[in-house]
């Protein structure tokens, strides 16, 4: 389902100052996978899952996403992608802290002009899928960092997507919520989806749901 | 040099379009020789960043220049209450040697501009962008143009000498006169109309039997025709005047500025059809299109044919 082949990335921080990220990288993740890239900060985990969300382009490679060639996307079509099957969770959320938990799970439906029903319905699916139902009209500010993920992760589901791509999930929450987590992760692969967590939190490692464990160390994959 | 305003205006922007048309052109010439949309190299990735910038560049020229050549008919009228002799924008364009061919040039830039236009957009609408080499190697060809048409547009400006008397648009376009317009104007009208008439029957067939590239041809030569009639014809029923054939005083207030609203119902009309003949679309663009043209060059024509028929059913006569 996802195939990365011999993506380099090199960040050029000024003119003579170039940093590569990502050294000639393969790899494979099947449908339905749950897997973890595992290393640590720096090692090029984030890089590999902006690259498979076609939020960056490769310095050279290819992905391919369902067939789809979307190292080779243009803005609009790269931006098409993400919202009909990439579901996202940022380290930090990237939440609008100042919308209600409500606005922030349906920005992503915003360029699709739903009906005002259809949207309704998704909202209450994902909401309560989440258990972040009865903080809808809340401010994100006010809201804790567990429930704050939870948004995040109901935001990412919303269109239904069917790879969920998370980047230090637990980076900021403690370990009942980390582990509160990892029950999510365990319902979103029993509905299917192929789901890729870039993390160094040791409470990922070894877990019985993860299908695959790639090790990263300074761009390669070990 | 005439230092108007809108002169300055119009020069002020040739510079620019100048120094962007100039890092485009290059950028482009190295987009057409190494696009290869299949490659994953780091080299083809860099194009294809290159390639998104250059088209922005260009397009934005070409958004600009189309409208401005309305902006260009407007100033010319407006140099016209400056230049001794001259009545309208036909005195302006006849007042110097590079006029004539400067209006040429426009008309025909006009169209290139805009259809490099469509033709990026429909590019972008692909994830494949099957129109890249060609647009960017199209571009290559119609830089020169610009340039051409910059370069006259400032010789144009710099020739025209306010001490001098100009012939007014009633001399130029004068059965009498000594240019091609005599010819033109001696012309039997019927045979025109005739032509103009079946050259709109012939759009409609075409349409009709979804024959794009004679669709596109028939409409070029519409636009021909259409000129043609408006200045043996039609104009002297917008202006009430048997003997006064100019195209350029229909801009003027007097006639309630007619001319802007004929000559863009007639571009759009003919330029969607140019669109429909050379810009391979998927179906629903393609009778969009269709549409378009044939909405348009239909406005036109009731609108010009709107004029003697007024004419007559006011007057019991025609002129």
């Amino acid at each position: 389902m996802i195939q990365v082949k011999n993506i380099s990335k090199t960040y050029i921080t000024n003119k003579n100052y170039t940093t590569t990220a990502l050294d000639d990288v393969i790899l494979q993740i099947f449908e339905g996978e749950l897997v973890v890239l595992r290393g640590s900060s720096g090692s090029g985990k984030s890089t590999i899952l902006s690259l498979i969300a076609a939020l960056l382009k490769p310095t050279s490679g290819d992905i391919i996403v369902d067939n789809k060639h979307i190292s080779k996307l243009s803005d609009h079509f790269a931006s098409e992608f993400r919202r009909e099957h990439i579901g996202f969770v940022f380290q930090k959320y990237n939440l609008i802290t100042d919308l209600s938990v409500k606005e922030n799970i349906l920005l992503p439906l915003i360029p699709l002009n739903l009906p005002e029903e259809e949207m309704q319905s998704k909202l209450n699916s994902v909401s309560t899928k989440f258990h972040i139902e009865h903080k809808l009209e809340e401010l994100v500010k006010n809201l804790s960092g567990g429930e704050q993920q939870r948004v995040a992760i109901a935001r990412a589901n919303i269109n239904n997507p069917k790879i969920i791509l998370a980047d230090e999930p637990t980076a900021n929450l403690d370990e009942e919520l980390s582990l509160h987590f990892i029950k999510i992760l365990q319902e979103l692969k029993a509905d299917g989806k192929t789901i890729v967590i870039a993390t160094h939190d040791p409470l990922f490692f070894d877990l019985d749901i993860v299908d695959k464990e790639i090790r990263i160390h300074k761009g390669k994959i070990l | 040099m005439l230092f108007i305003p809108e002169v300055l205006t119009i020069l002020v922007l040739d510079i620019l379009f100048i120094f962007f048309a100039t890092l485009a052109f290059f950028q482009s010439y190295k987009i057409f020789k190494n696009w290869d949309i299949k490659a994953t190299t780091q080299a083809q990735y860099n194009l294809e960043k290159t390639s998104y910038l250059s088209a922005t560049i260009i397009k934005f020229i070409f958004i600009v220049k189309v409208p401005l050549f309305l902006f260009f008919i407007f100033t010319l009228d407006k140099i016209s209450n400056i230049l001794s002799g001259a009545m309208c924008g036909a005195g302006v364009v006849d007042a110097t040697e590079y006029g004539n061919y400067l209006f040429v040039i426009k008309i025909i830039n006009l169209y290139i501009f805009a259809y490099w236009l469509a033709l990026n957009n429909e590019d972008l609408k692909h994830e494949e962008q099957p129109f890249t080499k060609f647009k960017f190697g199209f571009f290559l060809i119609i830089f020169f143009a610009l340039i051409a048409e910059i370069i006259l547009e400032f010789s144009m400006f710099n020739a025209i000498d306010l001490d001098e008397i100009v012939n007014c648009c009633g001399t130029i376009y004068s059965s009498t006169s000594n240019s091609y317009f005599a010819y033109i104007l001696s012309l039997k009208p019927i045979y025109l109309l005739s032509v103009f008439y079946i050259n709109f029957l012939a759009m409609i067939i075409f349409y009709h039997f979804k024959k794009k590239s004679l669709f596109a041809l028939a409409n070029i030569f519409f636009i021909i025709t259409s000129i043609l009639t408006l200045i043996t014809f039609y104009g002297t029923y917008i202006y009430e005047l048997p003997s006064h054939h100019c195209p350029f005083c229909l801009l003027q207030a007097e006639y309630y500025y007619v001319g802007y609203l004929l000559y863009t119902l007639l571009f759009l009309g003919t330029f969607y059809a140019i669109c429909v003949g050379f810009i391979p679309t998927e179906d629903k663009t393609l009778q969009s299109n269709y549409k378009k043209s044939l909405l348009f060059n239909t406005l036109y024509l009731l609108l010009v044919s709107a004029y003697p028929v007024i004419y007559y059913l006011k007057n019991g006569v025609l002129l």
